[in-house]
């Protein structure tokens, strides 16, 4: 998957804004650059995660199931911090 | 010797159909909550005060933020007063002033911590005592001074001159 739209990128900077948990330690630019810089990362990254899986989900799933199974992680990793 | 002449509260204020700060009660204080990337804004409508100078006008803001610890905000605030026979449809058209923008760089490094904006109103709309006053404010999430994430919890304004 490529990099995500600008737009979409805009909106997300939007949509964390308006949660109760916003971050708060940093400038809004701050913030829309910490998206840009994840997504870039996720785009640059997505070769080696689909390396790190094991065979048989490397091969059965597809790249958007791939993707959730990454969200789930990263939410519960989240959500345990 | 400044003198306040009207109080404004949330809930006292009149929200639009649209792009309305949220209403709220943080901690059991009323509290307006404005946006930090869609422009919102919030109108109070009064007779303006026997006695009140629009020279200098002045309103006074107090705020707090949601979660914000860095970065400043931008508010917008503008007055239309029509005066008793002025030719103003008022069932179909507005006449704001232009707006006063007032500025703070840095939020207070707490969130939930009380900040005051006073922003002198140079544009008043030629108030007058007896006025049929209407005042808005927003949050300008465009300024370039508007850096702060979050929610800007407005917690009362006051309305002042110096006379």
């Amino acid at each position: 998957m490529a990099a995500l739209p600008d737009q979409t990128r805009a909106d997300m900077s939007a949509d964390i804004q308006r949660t109760p948990d916003c971050p708060g330690g940093v400038t809004k630019a701050e913030l829309r650059a910490a998206i840009n810089a994840a997504d870039d990362w996720a785009d640059a990254n997505a070769a080696a995660y689909n390396a790190a899986l094991p065979a048989a989900a490397r091969t059965a799933l597809t790249a958007r199931q791939k993707a959730r199974v990454l969200e789930f992680v990263i939410r519960k990793r989240w959500e345990a911090a | 010797m400044t003198t306040s002449r009207a109080s404004l509260t949330p809930f006292s204020a009149e929200l639009p159909t649209s792009n309305a700060p949220q209403l709220i009660v943080v901690n059991g204080r009323p509290c307006l909550g404005f946006d930090a990337t869609t422009q919102e804004t919030a109108y109070w409508s009064l007779m303006a005060p026997q006695g009140v100078d629009p020279s200098p006008l002045t309103i006074s803001i107090a705020y707090m933020m949601a979660s914000a610890t860095t970065g400043g905000i931008a508010l917008g605030v503008s007055v239309e007063a029509i005066t008793d026979g002025d030719a103003t449809d008022l069932d179909a058209t507005t006449s704001f002033d232009t707006i006063n923008t007032g500025t703070v760089a840095s939020v207070p490094g707490t969130a939930g911590y009380i900040d005051v904006l006073t922003i002198t109103l140079t544009n008043n709309d030629s108030l007058a005592a007896a006025d049929y006053l209407r005042i808005s404010v927003a949050r300008v999430v465009a300024d370039a001074a508007d850096t702060a994430t979050g929610d800007l919890y407005l917690l009362t304004a006051d309305l002042r001159d110096d006379v």
